[in-house]
């Protein structure tokens, strides 16, 4: 568990281009998923939050689930959900204190961040370096600011 | 009254062997499930209030012995009056003073109660001389109708847990299980699987706690070998058991039995406190440190539990449903723990095996199927009842010699073994003997030891319907084949029995039970089709009239048979009109009657009441 | 690692996997209605047969419920086999017996081209196929409030004794992973009713979007030590609220450093 994602608002433009890659990087089907990541209005004039699972050390998600469909991956950090497990009782959605386990309606399941299985594409997409996922070493946060 | 040693357990044979000599005479009264049924109760409650009355010389009561199943239930209720072996039939309770006052207070005999052959018309004193006893071979059923059903002392003076004294001081557990294998006893609840190497990999298994279960489910319709054993000599099965434990490493065991058999349960829990009592179950066994308890385990009342896996799920407190066992219950079983589920007769045999050792009960019978098996022979044989013979014998000398034949001198049309996954086996088919293989190429199956004889009035049709029926009723349902597949089969069956089928209906139903056989789970359902296939294979041409012809041949499938008064033998006596609950028949007193074919429903009453033979099933 | 052979093709597997799983992985589809990963195997549907053989049963094949059956070195596997077919298509046959009237069953039966069953329909069909997911799915969550009653043909789900089932929450796991959607619910209001129970939807104090049941909140704040008000508001107000806090975080940040 060497890499987390960073989210520094202060350089996010709102142009959703995380938003997007998600989708395409996430198909059922053969059809665009739900996007994981959302940019929300952080309540100031051109302040845009992306708002995504923070992976959290002691996760209500995984807490929540009954059927132990949520699991942390040691190889990726992310707390991944089994969808072959889920049985979409939307514990975890409810559970969740960030509102980061989602619901996509269109294809009836429940989804969340998986950091794309080690390489997010919402950070390599960033124009503007809002979204980064660095080793947590090297990671300074006060360089961002 | 602990034995804390095996002399101690000597000394105490001794004893009670001397009791038992001490008896001048014994009074064995069977109360067997035959002769219970036929009214043992009372003749027992006879004896004791007329021997209490009577207070006769050198008799005490305790020479009354209340006993298992003797064999012969055709002819019970049965008495026999040791130590000469005398044997009274179709006894009732006003025979009862004449018993006591002929044979106990003087040496004579009551002739009138005694066995009459068949054959010879002769009466026959001795039961040993009777033919349906002298063929037997009896020892997992040694006891019954010897001993006292309640009293273990019975049981120690017949050289009972002799075998356990000798496996706990004598044998290593490794030795026990060598014994096992040995012997080539096979699970006499029909699977035939190896006893001894069931007892090796359960010992080997790593995880723990072992557990001992015993089968007494039972299930099959007709059987009644394991009642008879768990009733009438349930020391035997304890003893099987506490040696299975010893070899394997088991502190608990069970002991399942069905929910039907009150008294079994009653007994075996009699037998299992006595046990205690006597320091022969529970803590330091003959003093030998090995220590085990067995509790009473009691079905709900369902044929599927019969089956291993599902039977342990019942004990554990679960529904009874089967499951697919890819991982065997003797790694996986009662609470996912390595578990040895024996039957009730398997486990009768074992104290023998360990006393005489398995080489010995190995030259009994053939090579692949050792030792002896028990039949409940029932049907249309003359002598109905519980046998005991080598494996290897033929159904031609179980329904014959030992059966007597058939009832009144019936042509002989098929003899049904193996309960619902067994079938039918004719008349070309008798001269195969009975064991675990023999009968299963033939296209039935040895089974549990259930054997139904079956006439010429018998249809094969109604008889598969019958088991069809039985077993879409006892399916636990879980898997789609069984639940849905035997009752579509059951219904097909039910089109030919109502001449509504075609011979493509038949197609269907081969090819059904195929499919059924491949895509059951558990042994029910694989095993299902059977009563049909069995049918089919040897009766065809029966099917086949009551789809192309739509007729009965045997007389049975009320949609394809009427009853019609043969005119000539009727004198009007009027009995049939009183019986007939629809009032389809008339005629006036004198007159010939006459049955309303609209108005019959076929169930026969007529046909059975009339002493003139005047009416004829066609 | 353990190497077995699926429709002719020799692939790898771990040691203690079921042959479904391997079979799923290649690629394969067969059908296996009672089968669902949350839960344990169970072999009810019997759909997903397969034939197996091994080269030293000389020409002997078994027929076993790939979702049960451990992977074995040499094991030689026919998804498709003719016989195979002829199993799965009696199975679907016999279940458009039980089931006329599902459009589920009826796919599937058409896949397998039987548009009629050639057996004796049920008297008003019952879309039920007992493969038990609803139960043993109530069990997996700890809830156990409804359980398969009776036994063979007549075998049905219910809860106890047919009435409001003390121990449900109105999660509807059992409703929405029944492979034929037989089991009705329904949320009106702020109420919804299943297995003829009633119960409160949590309104979000935001927004007023309904979430989960109060039950279900409750019985997983207590099991499972989460604290009660996160389950007050829904997940979009959640998101809503982080956005707000991060950015009250870098507005704060931002005087800090002017």
């Amino acid at each position: 568990m060497n890499s987390r994602l960073i989210v520094t608002p202060n350089l996010c433009t709102g142009c959703r281009t995380c938003e997007l890659a998600c989708s395409f990087a996430h198909p059922v089907n053969g059809k665009l998923g739900r996007s994981r990541i959302t940019v929300l209005d952080g309540g100031m004039k051109d302040l845009w939050v992306p708002v995504v699972c923070m992976q959290c050390d002691d996760p209500a998600c995984v807490k929540s689930c009954l059927v132990d469909a949520l699991r942390l991956n040691p190889e990726t950090g992310a707390v991944e959900l089994n969808q072959e497990k889920c049985v979409k009782c939307m514990a975890c959605v409810a559970a969740c204190p960030f509102g980061c386990s989602l619901f996509d309606d269109q294809h009836n399941m429940i989804i969340k961040c998986d950091l794309c299985g080690g390489d997010p594409v919402c950070a390599r997409f960033c124009p503007s370096g809002a979204l980064t996922f660095k080793p947590i070493a090297s990671a300074k946060l006060k360089e961002s600011a | 009254m602990r034995i804390d040693s095996p002399q101690r357990l000597q000394e105490l044979q001794k004893e009670y062997v001397a009791r038992e000599k001490s008896f001048a005479k014994k009074v064995l009264v069977c109360c067997g499930p035959g002769c219970l049924a036929s009214g043992a109760a009372q003749i027992v409650e006879e004896f004791k209030k007329l021997l209490k009355k009577k207070r006769i010389k050198k008799f005490s009561v305790e020479a009354l012995k209340e006993t298992g199943c003797h064999g012969l239930c055709q002819q019970g209720p049965l008495v026999v009056i040791e130590p000469k072996g005398i044997f009274y039939t179709k006894v009732k309770p006003k025979h009862v003073e004449e018993i006591i006052e002929t044979s106990i207070r003087k040496d004579e005999v009551v002739t009138d109660l005694l066995y009459t052959d068949p054959k010879t018309g002769q009466t026959i004193e001795r039961y040993a001389d009777i033919d349906f006893y002298s063929r037997q071979h009896r020892i997992a059923l040694r006891n019954l109708g010897k001993i006292s059903q309640y009293d273990i002392r019975d049981y120690i003076a017949q050289g009972g847990y002799q075998a356990l004294a000798k496996a706990l001081t004598t044998m290593t557990p490794d030795e026990v299980v060598d014994e096992m294998t040995k012997s080539g006893l096979r699970g006499r609840g029909g699977a035939g699987f190896s006893t001894g190497r069931k007892w090796a990999t359960c010992l080997k298994a790593k995880e723990q706690p072992h557990y001992v279960i015993c089968n007494g489910d039972e299930g099959d319709p007709g059987a009644f070998m394991d009642r008879a054993i768990m009733e009438g000599d349930p020391h035997s099965v304890l003893e099987g058991m506490i040696i299975c434990a010893y070899a394997i490493g088991s502190k608990d065991g069970y002991i399942y039995v069905r929910e039907e058999y009150p008294l079994a349960v009653q007994n075996l829990q009699l037998a299992i406190d006595q046990a205690n009592e006597y320091g022969l179950l529970g803590e330091n066994i003959l003093g030998n440190g090995f220590s085990f308890n067995i509790k009473v385990s009691r079905g709900g009342g369902a044929f599927v539990c019969g089956e291993s896996s599902a039977l342990m799920k019942s004990v554990a407190g679960e529904v009874g449903e089967p499951r697919a066992k890819y991982v065997r219950s003797v790694l996986k079983g009662l609470f996912d723990k390595p578990t040895v589920l024996n039957n009730v007769e398997s486990l009768a045999n074992v104290p023998v095996i360990i006393s005489e050792g398995g080489e010995q009960f190995a030259s009994l019978g053939t090579p692949k199927s050792t030792g002896t098996k028990a039949f409940s022979l029932v049907g249309k044989v003359c002598n109905t009842g519980l046998i005991e013979v080598p494996m290897g014998t033929t159904l031609r000398e179980i329904i014959y010699d030992i059966g007597g034949g058939i009832q009144n001198d019936r042509p002989f049309k098929a003899v049904q073994t193996g309960g619902p996954s067994g079938g039918c086996l004719p008349e070309s088919k008798i001269n195969l003997p009975v064991d675990f293989d023999s009968l299963t190429e033939a296209g039935s199956m040895m089974g549990s030891g259930g054997m139904i004889v079956v006439d010429d009035r018998t249809c094969v049709v109604d008889l598969a319907k019958y088991f069809l029926s039985f077993l879409v009723e006892e399916s636990c349902g879980k898997c789609t084949p069984c639940r849905e597949g035997l009752y579509q089969l059951h219904r097909l069956a039910v089109k030919i029995s109502e001449g509504e089928a075609t011979e493509a209906d038949l197609d269907k139903m081969e090819k059904l039970s195929e499919m059924i056989i491949i895509g059951s789970l558990c042994g029910l359902g694989k095993s299902g089709p059977n009563p049909f296939l069995s049918t089919i294979r040897y009766f065809r041409d029966e099917y086949l009239a009551h789809i192309k012809d739509k007729r009965c041949p045997a007389g049975v499938c009320r949609a394809l048979i009427r009853y019609e008064v043969i005119t000539d033998k009727c004198d009007g006596c009027m009995a049939c009109i009183s019986t007939c609950a629809v009032h389809a028949i008339t005629g006036k007193k004198g007159e010939v009657h006459v049955i309303d074919q609209d108005k019959c429903d076929k169930c026969g009453a007529c046909y059975a009441i009339c002493t003139r033979h005047a009416i004829e099933v066609i | 690692m353990v190497h077995l052979t699926i429709n002719g093709k020799v692939v790898q597997a771990t040691e203690g996997e079921m042959l479904l799983a391997v079979i799923r992985r290649e690629g394969i589809e067969i059908p296996a209605l009672c089968h669902h990963e949350a839960v344990e195997p169970f072999g009810a549907c019997r759909l997903c047969t397969v034939e197996i053989t091994k080269e030293e049963w000389d020409g002997w094949s078994n027929f076993v419920t790939s979702c049960l059956y451990p992977v074995e070195d040499n094991l030689i596997v026919s998804t498709h086999s003719p016989t195979v077919i002829e199993l799965r298509k009696t199975l679907i046959d016999l279940q458009l017996a039980r089931s006329p009237n599902s459009p589920e069953i009826r796919q599937l039966a058409e896949e397998y081209g039987i548009t009629k069953t050639s057996y004796e329909e049920i008297p008003e069909g019952d879309n039920c196929i007992l493969c038990g997911l609803c139960t043993r799915i109530c069990d997996q969550m700890g809830f156990a409030a409804i359980s398969t009653v009776g036994r063979g043909h007549g075998k049905k789900v219910a809860p106890p004794l047919d009435e409001a089932p003390p121990d449900c929450v109105g999660c509807l796991a059992c409703a929405l992973n029944c492979p034929t959607n037989v089991i009705e619910f329904t949320d009106e209001g702020n109420i919804r009713t299943i297995w003829k129970k009633q119960f409160e939807l949590i309104t979000c104090t935001k927004c007023g979007k309904k979430t989960i049941t109060k039950d279900f909140a409750k019985a997983l704040s207590e099991s499972r030590n989460i604290p009660m008000s996160y389950f007050e508001i829904c997940d979009e107000c959640h998101r809503k609220e982080l956005a707000q806090t991060m950015g009250r975080i870098v507005s704060w940040s931002r005087e800090a450093v002017s």
